[in-house]
């Protein structure tokens, strides 16, 4: 139809929003499931809540340097507009970007708060006020979890929302893009984890993974069954929507949704995830992870997390009505 | 259709007349100051058939003015609104340019202004408008395929028009309630 107005600073902004958001749920899933009151899975916390703030910090910058005039994005907080998903959306990423940084805070040592005062320079005016802040807020870690959750699962959500409200591109214009597109988030943010605690030194820890394989079998799972009702549902919608989804049902993006996104980044990972899984699902065997097929495993959902959201903001603007 | 007990701007386009000179889309140029390569208003020109059976239509377009516009819906910062009047118009001071209303408007009647780099469009030349003239492309017209009007004013030429030829709309399934009128 048209030249696309948004572009690749908008997929990335879309990847890295669900991609912290995913990061946090599941740091502060970690946090809230308590064992002997303490939280069950505490390296993974600990290296969701350090992680969470930068990817969506990185991508609400890339948001802001896509604006025709950035210098006046602070006028996106000074209305709100309930109509509008990026209104919405604003105040969404405000609000948690916040709140993953209030977090880390509370996870950081006291070592490490130390170093963080200590790198600040002497002369800053509010540094004599700085022990009032160089407290310890590990005490409010679950708090921060809980109240962090809508805002995480908001974030994941409204990038999907975002497209979805629009009615004029009836690729986008369904609300399974915004169950979509949240999934999708919450298994890059379980993905990433894995990632990083395969990467981790010492011997794996085999509870760790067991949780964030689950965690991530359920989600590809339910992001799969999204796509499916999404494709049936548009093929026996209206002619806008068939003609929409003839870009990947034989249109321009049909390799790069089938092969790229279905095949490499939701199926395969899934299939190398229920391989290593087998012990846990047949009940035979002891379960060991592979590093390098979690590192696959892990790199192939984030990729495939991106090409969503690039097949989906591309095709989305090149589908309109007649 | 019109607002009750306020003015509603809309325009009513004689296709037929048309004949693709494209005065309309210079005098707007003119007019508002257009940077090359983006257009507030164009012609739709669509062939038909086969020789010697050819049929051209010219289709003058550009905002629709909706009554329901959904790039002002979607506006974060309400730079994009609609006049009481019906005219949809954006607050240059206010657009962050995030091309979200170019997104959402179903008719493309939306571009980024590389000048001014903010969203630009259509303003039924509202300068002209309020001074009681009629906008740049009707004035300039050479065929008269446009009429300008407020449909809220019962002795205004456009009734007689609606009344005794038929009409369409463009797209209206997205329930924008589109306001320029095709006479058939």
């Amino acid at each position: 139809m048209h030249e696309p107005v948004w572009e690749f600073l908008i997929v990335n902004y879309l990847f890295l929003g669900g991609l912290s958001a995913g990061i946090f749920f599941v740091s502060a899933f970690c946090t809230w499931l308590q064992t002997e009151g303490r939280p069950a899975y505490p390296r993974i916390a600990r290296a969701g809540a350090l992680l969470a703030p930068w990817p969506v910090s990185l991508g609400s910058l890339l948001l802001v340097f896509d604006l025709g005039k950035w210098w006046r994005f602070w006028k996106l907080f000074v209305v709100f507009r309930w109509e509008s998903p990026m209104s919405i959306g604003s105040w969404l990423l405000l609000v948690f970007t916040g709140i993953t940084l209030v977090n880390l805070y509370a996870w950081l040592t006291e070592e490490e708060r130390n170093r963080l005062f200590a790198i600040l320079p002497a002369k800053l005016p509010f540094r004599q006020r700085l022990p009032d802040l160089h407290t310890d807020l590990g005490a409010w870690k679950r708090n921060l979890a809980m109240l962090g959750f809508p805002f995480a699962i908001g974030v994941g959500i409204y990038t999907g929302v975002l497209l979805g409200a629009v009615q004029a591109r009836p690729f986008w214009n369904t609300n399974l893009v915004a169950q979509l597109f949240l999934f999708s988030a919450l298994s890059t943010g379980t993905a990433a984890l894995i990632l990083v605690r395969s990467l981790a030194k010492g011997p794996k820890d085999l509870a760790e993974f067991k949780f964030l394989y689950t965690l991530d079998i359920c989600l590809i799972t339910l992001e799969f069954f999204i796509v499916l009702p999404y494709l049936i549902h548009g093929q026996l919608s209206v002619l806008a929507v068939r003609e929409a989804l003839g870009l990947i049902l034989g249109g321009p993006f049909t390799l790069t949704f089938w092969v790229l996104f279905m095949g490499t980044g939701l199926l395969l990972p899934l299939a190398i995830e229920l391989w290593e899984f087998r012990p846990v699902l047949l009940g035979r065997g002891a379960l060991h992870i592979s590093q390098n097929l979690a590192l696959a495993a892990a790199g192939l959902v984030i990729f495939g997390g991106y090409v969503l959201r690039y097949v989906f903001v591309f095709a989305g603007q090149a589908s309109g009505l007649r | 259709m019109a607002k009750t007990g306020n003015k509603r701007y809309v325009m009513l386009l004689d296709s037929r007349k048309c004949i693709d000179c494209k005065a309309c889309v210079v005098a707007c140029k003119a007019e508002n100051d257009v940077p090359l390569g983006v257009f507030r208003n164009w012609i739709n020109a669509e062939r038909s058939g086969a020789f010697p059976r050819l049929r051209a239509s010219f289709d003058p377009e550009q905002c629709h003015h909706c009554e329901n516009p959904s790039c002002v819906r979607v506006c974060p910062t309400g730079a994009s609104f609609q006049r009481a009047d019906g005219i949809v118009l954006v607050t240059e001071a206010d657009c962050i340019g995030c091309k979200y209303c170019m997104i959402a408007c179903p008719y493309g009647a939306r571009f980024f202004n590389e000048e001014t780099r903010v969203v630009d469009k259509c303003t039924f030349c509202a300068h002209r408008v309020d001074r009681g003239e009629t906008p740049a492309c009707v004035e300039t017209c050479p065929s008269r395929v446009r009429t300008f009007g407020d449909l809220a004013d019962p002795k205004s030429p456009l009734h007689a028009l609606l009344e005794s030829r038929r009409y369409r709309i463009l797209r209206p399934q997205t329930g924008n309630g589109p306001q320029l009128y095709y006479l058939l």
